[in-house]
């Protein structure tokens, strides 16, 4: 294995582990940020595969799909943003374990 | 199908429904704007009667077909189709309808007080509701407005009315309903049968129904329960009595004729040969119905039951003209239609501004109001007059035209019989007629005045002047010069007559012969 | 040159005259009663003269051109498709121009007179807008082109008479309740009359196809002559048959408006208007329309008569017959009930019942000119004594006033009371019996109510002499018209010699012995208002028997024949005379078509009964004697009527038989038949009809409890038994069903974000790891 050059196979990895730790930090943290924050981590994990295989396979395609996930990510942020001012104004927390009027 | 749209008739009809969306946006919480209601409203039915005064005079009166057309297909599956239009036979009721309604709104300005808002909104939606009984040229779409116009007056006699208001609106509504059912049946059999529910193309094809007389009967029924038509009446005077002022005149005006109108419009062309048939039984029902109508009236104490009750003897004069079925008592029907709408919507303005001065209905409470309120007293004469039939008013136009037709009807003379008979019977509702006009004018107005409250009375103010006054124009317009009126419906009238009736009457009359 | 195109404006001054006193008139009279009254009544008495000026033009016109003029305005019918056309149109003949001049002449004279009577009323500017109003239907009842045109003014008298009857509505004490009572009465009364009409007018367009006299005259003529039959929708008839009923239904009509048996009960009622009122409405005017109208269709009646068996309505009894009949028999009634009355006024009003019944009776005769030439000498002398009649209860009112508040600066033209109010004690200012002796104190007034009171009973040469001795000759000169004329003569004698009768009691018990009241004592003479028409009429009515001078033949009644055939003759010959005889007639004869027929046609077309035309000496004698033996007999039956006792019992009541058959007139049988019998009759049903049957029965029993309490029973039934147990058995079991599910169901709803965002990531793992190894 030729560690100097750095294949497809290192930004799958990359991206995998940019994944996990995303999904991870969705599902176990309680602050409303973090939580969003491991969300764009997961967005840009996507995004690195995207511009990865782009280049690996000659095809602008894949590039061009990226400038979306960013625009619609900056969208989703203000969206996001928005709600959790919301929920802080009505609770004084951002602590999404308190947030559960949903519950049947 | 061939598609039309001159679009004029669907603008009228949506300019009452931009008015509501309009007051929507209003609140009556202040004093402001409750008076900008008012005024809104007002100006809404204004220009309603300009757009329809527009119509009528561009009207070709030559013409015997449909006018102003807007049709096209609406779900072509069933045969249903958008169509309106107007001919002679509707002309006149469409500038009646806007007129009234735009006189029941004016005179409504001081005698509500409570839910503006609601109240102006529900008087356009029966504006709106109105117009399309008028205009509907396919049955579906007619049944729609017809039952549609029942819901604003329900609500306008429900909140707005007398003591006993809430019996008298659910009667209304129940009654008038349960009438159109069978209706609703025939429109539906008549529909599946021939594919289609434009009436223009029913009429063409009305050979597939001839001698299946319960349809004639389901039509006949749910419109003499809207004429009304002896017995079908004991409805009208607990809605006259309970509805508000401008719902009475509505009633009177607009809502009645609906029933005369669709005899016309219906009965008439669909079922030539049952209409024949059944002329006699609806004439001699009408007769009773101008008699007891003036019998009963003329018991009343009470003035606006009254009217009420004189409202059917006067129906029955229309009655009897559209079912003499020849153009004279037709047209007089139709004319006398337009007349009692003028006539009695004035008297039940009489009779609200009296009562919303006194509080009161009853007769023996009033005496000597021509002392206090002179101006008053000569205008309500004039009315009485014109409804009780002087030569020179409109009354007598039609009330002649119809008794002169009456009599030289072939169609009640079918099977020798004599339709002579079914005149003098009528011609004693002239007789009945100042009996009790007289006895309410003379209670009301003459006699010493003797009641404190009744000396203190005030005269009209400008709009209520205005209001008479437009009443009047046409009872005296009408009265001396109907000619121009006859010719609005002169065309489709002897059309209707001359391709549908004159055959039905000739193979009825062959059958009776053999 | 001719005025026939100022026809419009007969119309267009009284209605000038409605507008200026309905609007300002009233106005003016409440600011300033003195000023306002001037011109409330000068204006439209100034619009009757000007009516007047146009009725005199449109006379001269037609002096020089007979024939009748049409002036169309506008359409007021047309229904194409029926074919039914009226206009609004003048008809100028010279039958309508008579009539115009008589009432727009008698109209003015009756509007001075009312300046006078009406002043000091509150009321001023609205009697005059009526009286104008009046004027302008009765122009267009008598100028109308056709019997629709005529029924427009027909109707609209009637109105005015309403309004004029109940014109003092306000009094007090029940007083004003009773005047618009009999206003009412007179509208309802005329339109029973107004029905027929209806009736009539229908048929008439059903048969000849329209309603213009013109026409319709012309084709019933044409169809008469070709002995057409008539098709109508239920049956052809002969024409005869049909017309018969036509012209029967015009004699109801006629009765309704100029009150002949049944229909006359209004007219004595009538009086409660104002004095003015009766002597222009219901005296000159407008009670004559019924002759007119049966002037007008003369021949609709001369074909019926001429039709023989067809014609009969009943027996041999023709409708022109049964008109002599029914005109006859009112002038008999109204005569006789005329005895019996002590009201001023109520002698006058059955008086001229009775006279309407002597015109219908002639026109029912064929003798159209004798009923018109007596319709305007009536109109003059009755006018006369109706004013007479006001001037003295105007006089009584004075004296009663002046005697009962004692003070002499409060009376003269400056009292504040319009005649007839009430001073709240019994005196009754028109009551004969009080009154007595006023020749002396009204002077003018007892003067003309002579030659009025004379001519009506019919002495020579008063013009009541020869329209009243026309009529009877018609009788003599026709012997072969069988018993109908014969029964009317005699009837129409008994009638004569009642008329001077009771005006001699009238005049005797006002004017002559002593006054049997105070107020006597204070009358004074009316003023220069009233007294004005009073002599004006009086010398009318002296010469106004020079319209028709009937020309004298020595020889008598069998001459008529030759009068006839004279007649016929150039009209210059006969007008060569030093005066002019039958003027009238000549002037009519151009109007009354059947006049031609019978008379010029080659061959006579129809039998008119002959025309008097030279003056019948056994007639004229045989009345005169009479009249004057009833004259000679009431001034000795009345002479020395007790001052003390001025309401004992009535000198013929004292008689034995006399006595109780005047009892039975004056409790008025006929009027008590009429309102006590049927219209109780018709009354009291008609309020059960509407408590019990319409409310009690069809409105609460069938509607609120078959219909609605049958509904709420089924429905009662069904909301409490069958639905809860049976149709809600079911529903509810399903629904605790799935209420039970859900309940477990939702425990998995924990509202926590994590929980959900959880099952999100494991299901699309499971979905990954599916399309993974699914492929």
């Amino acid at each position: 294995m030729d560690l100097t050059t750095v294949t497809i196979e290192w930004y799958i990895a990359l991206s995998a582990i940019l994944f996990t730790i995303g999904a991870l930090g969705v599902l176990l943290r309680r602050d409303a940020i973090i939580i969003f924050m491991s969300v764009e981590l997961m967005l840009n994990s996507a995004n690195l595969l995207l511009v990865a295989f782009a280049h690996h396979l000659g095809d602008a395609t894949g590039q061009v799909l990226v400038f979306f996930v960013m625009t619609v990510a900056a969208a989703e942020v203000a969206v996001g943003l928005a709600l959790i001012v919301a929920i802080f104004q009505s609770k004084k927390s951002i602590d999404i374990s308190e947030v559960n009027l949903l519950k049947g | 199908m061939e598609s039309s749209f001159s679009a004029l008739l669907t603008i009228l009809m949506a300019i009452p429904l931009v008015g509501v969306l309009i007051l929507l946006f209003m609140s009556d919480e202040t004093e402001e704007g409750a008076q900008g209601i008012k005024i809104a409203a007002n100006l809404v039915a204004a220009v309603a009667l300009v757009f329809s005064i527009i119509i009528m005079i561009s009207f070709d009166g030559t013409d015997p077909g449909l006018q102003f057309e807007d049709k096209f297909s609406w779900i072509p599956a069933l045969g249903i189709t958008y169509h309106m239009g107007i001919d002679g036979l509707s002309i006149l009721f469409l500038g009646l309808t806007t007129f009234i309604m735009s006189l029941a709104i004016g005179a409504s300005w001081n005698m509500i007080t409570e839910q503006i808002k609601k109240y102006y909104i529900f008087l356009l939606l029966l504006e709106t509701g109105m117009l399309g009984v008028f205009f509907a040229q396919d049955l579906f779409l007619f049944y729609i407005f017809w039952e549609f116009t029942l819901v604003p007056m329900y609500f306008l006699i429900g909140i707005w009315g007398g003591k006993d208001r809430v019996y008298a609106s659910l009667k209304f509504f129940l009654y008038t309903m349960a009438g159109s059912l069978l209706m609703l049946l025939a429109i539906l059999y008549m529909g599946i049968q021939a594919e289609t529910f434009n009436l223009p193309e029913l009429i063409a094809q009305n050979d597939l129904w001839v001698g299946n007389n319960w349809l004639f009967w389901g039509f006949a029924i749910a419109f003499a329960i809207k004429v009304p038509v002896f017995p079908f009446h004991s409805w009208l005077p607990d809605a006259h009595t309970q509805a508000p002022t401008a719902g009475s005149i509505i009633l009177a005006g607009v809502l009645l004729k609906m029933g005369t109108y669709g005899f016309t419009r219906f009965n008439l062309p669909l079922f030539p040969e049952a209409s024949v048939e059944a002329a006699p039984i609806i004439a001699v029902l009408a007769i009773i119905g101008i008699i007891y109508g003036a019998i009963v009236s003329f018991a009343q104490t009470d003035i606006k039951k009254l009217v009420a009750y004189s409202s059917i003897s006067h129906l029955g004069f229309v009655m009897l003209g559209i079912f003499s079925l020849n153009e004279i008592g037709i047209q007089g029907a139709i004319l006398q239609g337009v007349n009692h709408g003028l006539s009695t919507g004035a008297l039940f303005f009489i009779v609200g501004f009296i009562y919303e001065q006194r509080h009161t209905r009853e007769l023996s409470a009033f005496g000597g109001l021509w002392k206090s309120i002179p101006v008053f007293a000569v205008l309500s004469l004039v009315v009485s007059l014109s409804s009780m039939g002087l030569p020179g008013l409109n009354g007598f136009v039609g009330e002649f035209s119809i008794l002169l037709g009456s009599m030289g009807s072939d169609a009640l003379a079918v099977g020798g019989s004599r339709p002579w008979i079914y005149t003098a019977f009528a011609t004693t509702g002239v007789i009945l007629a100042a009996v009790y006009l007289m006895k309410m004018y003379q209670g009301v107005f003459m006699g010493p005045l003797d009641k404190e409250e009744n000396a203190n009375l005030r005269e009209m103010n400008g709009g209520e002047m205005a209001i008479m006054l437009s009443f009047l124009i046409f009872i005296v317009w009408i009265g001396v010069n109907s000619q121009p009126w006859f010719a609005a419906m002169d065309a489709t009238v002897a059309d209707l007559v001359n391709t549908q009736i004159a055959p039905a009457i000739e193979s009825i009359t062959a059958i009776a012969g053999n | 040159m001719n005025a026939f195109g100022l026809a419009p404006l007969l119309l267009v001054f009284p209605m000038i005259g409605v507008i200026f006193n309905g609007w300002f008139g009233y106005r003016f009279v409440r600011a300033d009663a003195k000023v306002g009254e001037k011109w409330a009544g000068f204006f439209s008495t100034g619009m009757a003269l000007l009516s007047f000026v146009i009725a005199v033009l449109i006379w001269v016109s037609l002096l020089n051109d007979h024939h009748s003029h049409i002036i169309p305005l506008f359409d007021w019918f047309n229904i194409q498709g029926g074919l039914f056309r009226i206009q609004w149109a003048f008809q100028l003949d010279t039958l309508s121009s008579t009539m115009l001049l008589v009432i727009t002449g008698v109209g003015s004279l009756i509007h001075i007179y009312a300046i006078g009577y009406m002043h000091g009323d509150k009321e001023f500017a609205r009697f005059f807008s009526y009286l104008n109003l009046f004027l302008f239907f009765m122009i267009i009842l008598v100028t109308g082109s056709s019997y629709l045109m005529l029924f427009v003014g027909w109707e609209g008298v009637g109105l005015c008479s309403f309004l004029l009857i109940g014109f003092w509505f306000d009094k007090p004490d029940g007083v004003g309740w009773a005047n618009s009572m009999a206003a009412r009465k007179a509208f309802v009364a005329n339109r029973v009359g107004d029905f027929a009409m209806i009736l009539a007018m229908c048929l008439t367009f059903w048969v000849f196809g329209t309603m213009d006299y013109e026409p319709v005259f012309e084709s019933a003529i044409e169809m008469f002559k070709a002995g057409e039959e008539v098709v109508l929708p239920w049956g052809t008839y002969s024409l005869g048959a049909v017309l018969k009923w036509i012209t029967f239904l015009f004699l109801v009509g006629a009765a309704g408006k100029s009150a002949q048996i049944p229909l006359f009960i209004w007219l004595p009622d009538a009086m409660a208007g104002p004095t003015p009122v009766s002597a222009l409405i219901h005296a000159a005017t407008m009670v004559t329309s019924g002759i007119y109208l049966i002037t007008r269709s003369n021949v609709l009646f001369e074909i019926v008569r001429a039709s023989g068996d067809s014609g009969h309505l009943f027996g041999n009894i023709s409708t022109p017959d049964l008109v002599a009949i029914v005109g006859a028999l009112t002038a008999l009634y109204a005569g006789l009930v005329a005895f019996t009355q002590n009201d001023v006024k109520k002698v006058l009003a059955y008086s001229t019942v009775s006279q309407l019944g002597f015109m219908i009776a002639a026109v029912g005769m064929g003798s159209y000119i004798a009923g018109m030439f007596h319709l305007i000498t009536h109109a003059f002398f009755k006018a006369l004594l109706f004013m007479g009649s006001g001037s003295i209860i105007h006089g009584m009112e004075h004296g009663h006033h002046h005697l009962h508040d004692h003070h002499d600066d409060h009376h003269g033209d400056d009292h504040g009371e319009h005649p007839g109010e009430d001073h709240h004690d019994d005196f009754d200012p028109q009551d004969m019996r009080t009154m007595g002796g006023l020749r002396h104190k009204m002077p003018t007034t007892f003067w003309t109510y002579m030659v009025g009171s004379l001519a009506l009973a019919g002495i020579f040469p008063l013009a009541g002499f020869w329209s009243k001795d026309e009529i009877l000759a018609t009788v003599a000169d026709n012997p072969d018209q069988g018993a109908v004329f014969t029964f009317v003569g005699w009837t129409l004698t008994i009638a004569a010699f009642c008329t001077a009768f009771y005006m001699t009691r009238q005049v005797k018990m006002v004017f002559f012995g002593e006054g049997r009241h105070e107020a006597v004592e204070h009358v004074p003479e009316s003023n220069g208002y009233m007294t004005f028409p009073l002599v004006v009429l009086a010398i009318a009515v002296i010469f106004a028997g020079a319209i028709n001078f009937p020309k004298i033949e020595f020889g008598g009644g069998e001459q008529a024949y030759a009068g006839v055939l004279a007649a016929v003759a150039p009209a210059e010959e006969e007008e060569a005379g030093l005066i002019p005889t039958l003027a009238l007639e000549h002037w009519l004869e151009h109007s009354i078509e059947s006049y031609y027929l019978t008379n010029k046609a080659d061959p006579p077309v129809l039998e008119m009964p002959h025309w008097p035309t030279t003056l019948n000496f056994r007639v004229a004698i045989q009345s005169s004697i009479i009249a004057i033996a009833a004259i000679v007999l009431g001034w000795l039956f009345y002479s020395g009527w007790s001052k003390e006792e001025p309401f004992a019992k009535d000198r013929l009541e004292a008689i034995p038989v006399v006595g109780s058959v005047w009892l039975f007139f004056q409790s008025l049988p006929f009027d008590r038949l009429m309102i006590n019998g049927w219209v109780e009759t018709i009354f009291k049903p008609m309020a059960a009809l509407s408590e019990r049957l319409d409310w009690d029965f069809w409105h609460d029993y069938v509607h609120n409890n078959l219909i609605r309490d049958s509904f709420i029973s089924v429905a009662d039934v069904l909301s409490n038994a069958v639905d809860p147990d049976g149709v809600d058995g079911v529903v509810n079991g399903t629904g605790k069903l799935i209420g039970a599910f859900s309940t477990q169901l939702r425990r998995i709803q924990t509202g926590n974000v994590g929980n959900y965002a959880l099952s999100l990531f494991i299901g699309v793992t499971v979905l990954v790891v599916y399309f993974i190894f699914a492929s």
